[in-house]
Order: structure tokens, then C-alpha cells, then sequence
């Protein structure tokens, strides 16, 4: 995308002081933050199963301490019913539990997967890290959260992808930024989007080794399976992400590094071969997948790693939308049946 | 590739499609080919989903069939159940919508979307609904009843008693008026996630978050609230000329694509007029008096009022609290919904529109110490 001459921003929509329910003042997010409990722990009932789920009326009375203090209400709590405006008071505030919370389930959702108990996000641990600490339940290496830092930095944002584009769709009606993050995840669970970073690395698993690679990619060229962690709707050059992520890929994890580098030069070539006018560049996926695996992250949860880092930018484009809010209902064009034919009755069709 | 930027993609064709048209020239929504006027009235909701999803009505035995899936799928797996009990009583129905019919689609993961999917999805739906009002309630959950078709089942099961013929009909007009609209929001959410071939459950559950939206299925509670504040037709001028005074919003009135009276609301109009009275009786006058005023303030613009209007007084009729208002209308749109998300998958290609930036120029970030 080419960068225009700039015209001013539109300053974002005023925040009221405080909400018709007497909720704090929603400015910015350090006024945000300043006034709250840290806000990683999620409330009982959203944390996967691990035992019998709460049947009180408040599933934080059943916490028995085992998750650390009382979190704001969530989301989608009771301040938030029915009330169009009021939302967009707390929206903010909401950013800063849903971020986090994102994060928390993803941890134990990966200690559930092993079997074992959640253990409890450290305040003192920043985002990556903690990430880690609850994923592995031990003290994080620090190389392994620079990855994951970094993972999560170029995944933040990228423009008007499927999922913020539905993020986007969805904050159009005026409804809530949970209903926003949840069409988002929906979104990116599909392996043309999100599901990608899966696919280049069961690809990789497939390859096996560097040697293996010519004669699995020209079969499956040849059975017009599609390469996974190649090509892309916006890039023509190679995605910067990528670049990054390459580089960072061959100390994370040489053995599969080795794979995935050979992997690619035989791929581009193939895809070269076979569309000389495409662009064919490898993407974001293909690398995150190898930094992913050298971070220690079992691949089942990579698409949830990468709903972590890109709910920063879901987030950031509701708000950027609340300034200019008009509902996205396009047209289409109609290719049925012409209109007018009568409906035959049951007893003679 | 265009490069004009079009807020809410208004005219912007997004999509083909053989399910519904929404001719708003002339007034007409069409399913399959058919008007909703020659359907509303003459078939179940049934045959109409099935005619979404086939593209065709079905023959007696095809539609026993769907009846038999729908009945056979109208309970929720444990864990949608157990998910249902963990919500807070106060939580809004369409959050226990959202909440509840992705839990109940979790088998499915990454599954390519099929008709069964989308039958056993629309068969959920009214028992979640039913399930979660009879706990707010304090009243034991009443099981669903097979041979009951699915309007006069979800009234069972809210009800934990046999509505009237005359309810049921209305309930399963209702239910054929709204099954689909063309590319409104929350239609177009469900094929932009199922774009990126994502399943059913995913693209259902984002479209429940769109229609949540005020702007979109949010409204019919309003319309209720507003005409509550209103009071009697007497009232009706008064009110709402100082409402305009204050900015204030007329709810149910104007629609991105009608250029003349909704269809729809012709016809939950005249079940108004014979189902609720009284309603009737405000809102016709609210009406006249909400049309008279838009027209003033602007008569370029073709003001009419939309389906949320009557159906509020439909849906009061037949009983339901207005908090079930809206996922009543998920309970119809979810026939579209399927259809929409079946058709997108048929003949795929991710939905990723262009933007135009309008932030800074690119520059280099100030190391944290240096900034103020």
C-alpha cells in the first residue's frame, strides 16, 4: 500500500467522565489502568473446564482463591445490556481486560491440553512472559520470550485483514466490543487467514527434512495441493514480517529452520515456475511457524498465539471506528432465479 | 481494483448471490425467485429454510424429513449445557446466544459447512433461548416435543405450555419475514469469516454479534421503550416534537436499501392491527405523526418505516418478553445465516478489502527513555 499525503486525524470521540452507571471515567488507558485490579485473571466460568463449572449465581464466589483477586466484570457483564451507549463509555476499559484475557486462556488452555492444572499469571511478568509462564508453568527463557514478543509486536495489526474487517462489520451495528473480538477470532480461525501458520508448519512436519523437500513439494505440486506459507492478497515483495521472523527462525530452531529454508527456495521456484506473472513470496505464516515451534509453542495453539498479539489491533479498530460509526451493509448483486414465480402447494410438489 | 473509499459500503456490490434480493425500488423482497408476500402467510418456516438452503421448495417427503432433523436435534451437547448454567442470570440473551451456540458447535472445529450443520444449528437455537428464560425465571426447563413444528415448539418450550394456533401462525410469519435479507451486517459478518474457511458455528456466532448492534437487530426492545414513553396517541405529536428538540432518535423508522414501504412491515402491520390492539392503535399514530415529522426535517429522503416497528407489537403479542425480541429475530435469520454461509463456501474467495491510510507518515519510534 502506498502512503498518501497526510491529512490530518480526526481526533477520537470524547469519553465521557463517567458512565450512567456511575463506571470510572473511561479517558485514557493509563487512567484506565490506574484504578483496576490487574486484569489477567479471566472469572471461573470462562476458563476451560478444569473442574465442575460454578451453578451459583456468581462464579467468583466458587473461586476457592485458587485464581487470584476478584477482576473487573467482564466484557460482556451487566453494565454492558441493553446499553448502546454505555458501551462505548467502557469500551476502553474493556480493552484492558479482553487483551490480557486472551492471553489467560490461551495458557490454560494449553495446561488443560497437558493434562495438568492452570497456574496463575504473575503481575510481575510482562506480556510475553507471562504468556509463556502460564503455557509452560515454569520460569520463561528469556530468549524464548524475545520470540514471543516479537511474534507478537509483528502480528499486532495488518490493515484491513478478514478478521478486523469483521471486527469492523460487527462494530458497525453499535454492538459490543466482546460480540467485536468474538467475529474476529471467528474469523481468523479459517486456514485462508489465521489457521495459515498451522498449515505451513504441518506442511514442514510432512517435509520432514531438507533433503526431503524437492521430491514432497514437486508430488504435491503435481497433485495441485497448495503450498502453505506462500502468496499473499497485498504484498508484491517479500513481507517484512517475514523478513524478521526468517532471521530470528535460524538460532529459535536450526534443525527445522534448515527444513524451512529449503523448503521455501524449492517452493518459490515450483510456484515461479508454474505462474511467472505472480508475485509468489513466502509469508508471515510459513516463518512464524518455525519461530513459534523454537518458542516452545505446541502447535495447536498457534492460531490462538496469533488471536493474542492481533487483538491489540481488533481492538484498536473498534475504537478508531467509534469515531465515525455507520453500519457496513454493502450491496449484492443478485444472480438467482428472476423474481415473481409463485410457490407451488405442498400437496403437488 | 477501485481505490475509492465508500463509508459503509454503501452500493458497493460485495457479493453474488441466488438467495434474497432486496428490490428496494419497488418495495419487494425476494427468496429464490419468490416474493415474501406469496410466502409469509401460506408456508412454515420450515419450508422456507429449506428453500434457502436447496434453492428449491420442498416436496412433502423432503420436508418430513427436515421436521424429523430439526425435532431430533433440539437438545444442546453437556458442554452447551453446562456453558448455558455458568452464565450469570442477568446476562443479555443474545450474549447467551453467542456464548451458548459456540459451545454447542465445537465438534465440528475446522469442518467444511454442510445442510446438516445448518439444520442442527437453527434446531438449537430456540432451546437455548427457551432454557436460559425459563432459568431466569426460576421455572424448571421443559423439554422440547417432536412432533410440535419449530414455532410451536419454541413456545413450548418457553412457555411449558401449547400456544394458540393463531400465536403459532404469527410467530412462524414472523419467523418466514425475517429468515433473510439480502447483505445486511450481520449476513455479510458470517460470509467474511466464513470467507477465510472458517466453519458454520463461526460465522453464526459472529453474525449474532452484528445483529446484536442497535443499528441492525438491537432495535425492536427500543421501539417498545419508546412507545412505552410515549404513552397514548394523544401524546404522540407533543412527545415527539420536543423528542426532535432533543436530537432524540424515532426508533423503527428508515432503512439503508427500501426506497418505499418495507414488505415486511406491511404485513407485521396488519397482524398488528388484528393481533394487539392497543399497540396497534399508538403506533399507527406514532407513525403518522414520526413519518410527517422525518418528512419535514427531510423530504428528499424517503423515510418509511422499517420491520422493527410492527414487529415489536407482533412479537409482544405473542407473548415474549422484549429482551427475547432480538434472538427471536437470530431464530429466523439463522436459516439465512447457514444459507449465505453454504453459498460463500460453495464458491470461495477471502473477503480482505483495501484501506486508505490516514495516519502519520512512517517514522522511527523514540527509544523509551527519551520519551516525555
Amino acid at each position: 500500500m502506498q502512503t498518501r499525503p497526510v491529512t490530518p486525524r480526526r481526533p477520537p470521540a470524547p469519553f465521557p467522565e463517567r458512565g450512567a452507571d456511575g463506571t470510572p471515567p473511561g479517558g485514557s488507558i493509563s487512567d484506565a489502568a490506574a484504578g483496576r485490579p490487574a486484569p489477567r485473571g479471566p472469572r471461573d466460568s470462562v476458563l476451560p473446564g478444569q473442574r465442575p463449572l460454578p451453578t451459583s449465581e456468581d462464579p467468583r464466589t466458587e473461586s476457592g482463591g485458587r485464581i487470584p483477586p476478584p477482576p473487573p466484570p467482564p466484557p460482556s457483564g451487566p453494565a454492558n445490556r441493553f446499553a448502546p451507549r454505555n458501551w462505548r463509555v467502557r469500551t476502553r476499559l474493556v480493552v484492558l481486560v479482553i487483551v490480557p484475557l486472551v492471553a489467560t486462556i490461551v495458557g490454560a488452555t494449553a495446561r488443560r491440553r497437558q493434562g495438568r492444572e492452570p497456574v496463575q499469571p504473575r503481575a510481575n511478568l510482562g506480556h510475553a512472559a507471562n504468556l509463556l509462564w502460564m503455557v509452560e508453568g515454569k520460569e520463561p527463557d528469556p530468549d524464548k520470550v524475545r520470540l514471543v514478543d516479537t511474534y507478537l509486536v509483528l502480528l499486532a495489526d495488518h490493515g484491513l485483514n478478514a478478521s478486523t474487517f469483521a471486527a469492523r462489520v460487527v462494530a458497525s451495528t453499535g454492538s459490543d466490543l466482546t460480540s467485536c473480538v468474538v467475529g474476529a477470532i471467528a474469523a481468523l480461525k479459517g486456514p485462508a487467514h489465521g489457521g495459515a501458520t498451522l498449515a505451513a508448519r504441518t506442511m514442514l512436519d510432512k517435509i520432514g527434512s531438507a533433503d526431503n523437500a524437492e521430491k514432497w513439494l514437486t508430488e504435491a505440486h503435481a497433485r495441485h495441493e497448495r503450498f502453505s506459507g506462500f502468496g499473499h492478497r497485498v504484498y508484491r515483495t517479500y513481507d517484512p514480517r517475514a523478513k524478521i521472523l526468517r532471521e530470528l527462525a535460524k538460532t529459535a530452531s536450526p534443525e527445522l529452520y534448515e527444513t524451512a529454508a529449503r523448503t521455501e527456495e524449492v517452493a518459490l521456484r515450483i510456484l515461479h515456475e508454474a505462474h511467472p506473472d505472480r508475485p509468489n513470496a513466502t509469508n508471515v505464516d510459513f516463518w512464524a511457524s518455525v519461530v513459534l515451534t523454537g518458542a516452545g509453542i505446541p502447535k495447536e495453539l498457534f492460531t490462538t498465539l496469533f488471536a493474542t498479539s492481533r487483538v491489540a489491533g481488533w481492538t484498536a479498530h473498534v475504537l478508531e471506528s467509534l469515531s465515525d460509526l455507520r453500519l457496513i451493509r454493502p450491496a449484492s448483486r443478485w444472480v438467482g432465479p428472476e423474481p415473481g414465480k409463485k410457490p407451488m402447494q405442498l400437496a403437488k410438489r | 481494483m477501485s481505490s475509492t473509499y465508500v463509508p459503509g459500503l454503501e452500493g458497493v456490490v460485495a457479493s453474488q448471490t441466488a438467495i434474497s434480493m432486496v428490490d428496494g425500488q419497488n418495495g419487494r423482497l425476494v427468496y429464490q425467485g419468490y416474493v415474501i408476500a406469496d410466502l409469509a402467510e401460506q408456508l412454515s418456516f420450515e419450508e422456507v429454510a429449506f428453500l434457502l438452503w436447496e434453492g428449491r421448495l420442498p416436496s412433502r417427503a423432503e420436508l418430513d424429513a427436515l421436521s424429523l432433523e430439526l425435532a431430533g436435534h433440539r437438545s444442546l451437547t453437556q458442554a452447551a449445557n453446562i456453558a448455558l448454567d455458568a452464565l450469570p442470570k442477568d446476562t443479555d440473551p443474545m450474549d447467551v446466544l453467542r456464548s451458548v451456540v459456540s459451545v454447542q458447535g465445537v465438534e465440528h472445529r475446522l469442518a467444511r459447512p454442510t445442510v446438516p450443520m445448518a439444520i442442527h444449528a437453527t434446531a438449537s437455537f430456540p432451546t437455548i433461548l427457551a432454557l436460559f428464560q425459563r432459568r431466569q425465571l426460576g421455572l424448571e426447563p421443559v423439554k422440547p416435543r417432536p412432533e410440535l413444528g419449530h414455532a410451536a415448539n419454541y413456545l413450548w418450550m418457553m412457555n411449558g405450555k401449547e400456544a394458540s394456533p393463531e400465536t403459532v401462525h404469527a410467530l412462524n410469519t414472523y419467523l418466514v419475514l425475517l429468515a433473510d435479507h439480502g447483505m445486511n451486517a450481520s449476513t455479510f459478518a458470517a460470509r467474511v469469516i466464513a470467507s477465510t474457511e472458517s466453519d458454520l458455528t463461526s460465522a453464526l456466532v459472529g453474525a449474532i454479534g452484528a445483529l446484536k448492534g442497535p443499528a441492525h437487530g438491537g432495535a425492536p426492545s427500543a421501539v417498545i421503550e419508546q412507545l412505552e414513553q410515549i404513552g397514548t396517541a394523544e401524546n404522540a405529536e407533543n412527545w415527539m416534537r420536543a423528542a426532535r428538540q432533543r436530537k432524540q432518535k424515532f426508533m423503527g423508522f428508515g432503512h439503508r436499501v427500501y426506497r418505499v414501504y418495507d414488505p415486511r412491515a406491511k404485513i407485521l402491520k396488519e397482524m398488528c392491527r388484528r393481533m394487539n390492539p392497543t399497540f396497534y392503535e399508538l403506533a399507527t399514530k406514532v407513525e403518522e405523526v414520526a413519518l410527517s415529522i422525518l418528512h419535514e426535517e427531510h423530504p428528499e429522503r424517503p423515510q418509511s418505516t422499517n420491520v422493527e416497528f410492527y414487529s415489536a407489537g407482533v412479537l409482544q403479542a405473542i407473548g415474549l418478553p422484549k429482551e427475547y425480541f432480538t434472538p427471536t429475530f437470530a431464530t429466523a435469520r439463522v436459516a439465512g445465516w447457514s444459507a449465505h454461509v453454504l453459498e460463500q463456501a460453495a464458491n470461495n474467495r477471502i473477503i480482505r478489502p483495501q484501506s486508505e491510510y490516514i495516519g502519520p507518515e512512517p517514522r522511527r519510534p523514540v527509544p523509551l527513555s527519551e520519551r516525555a
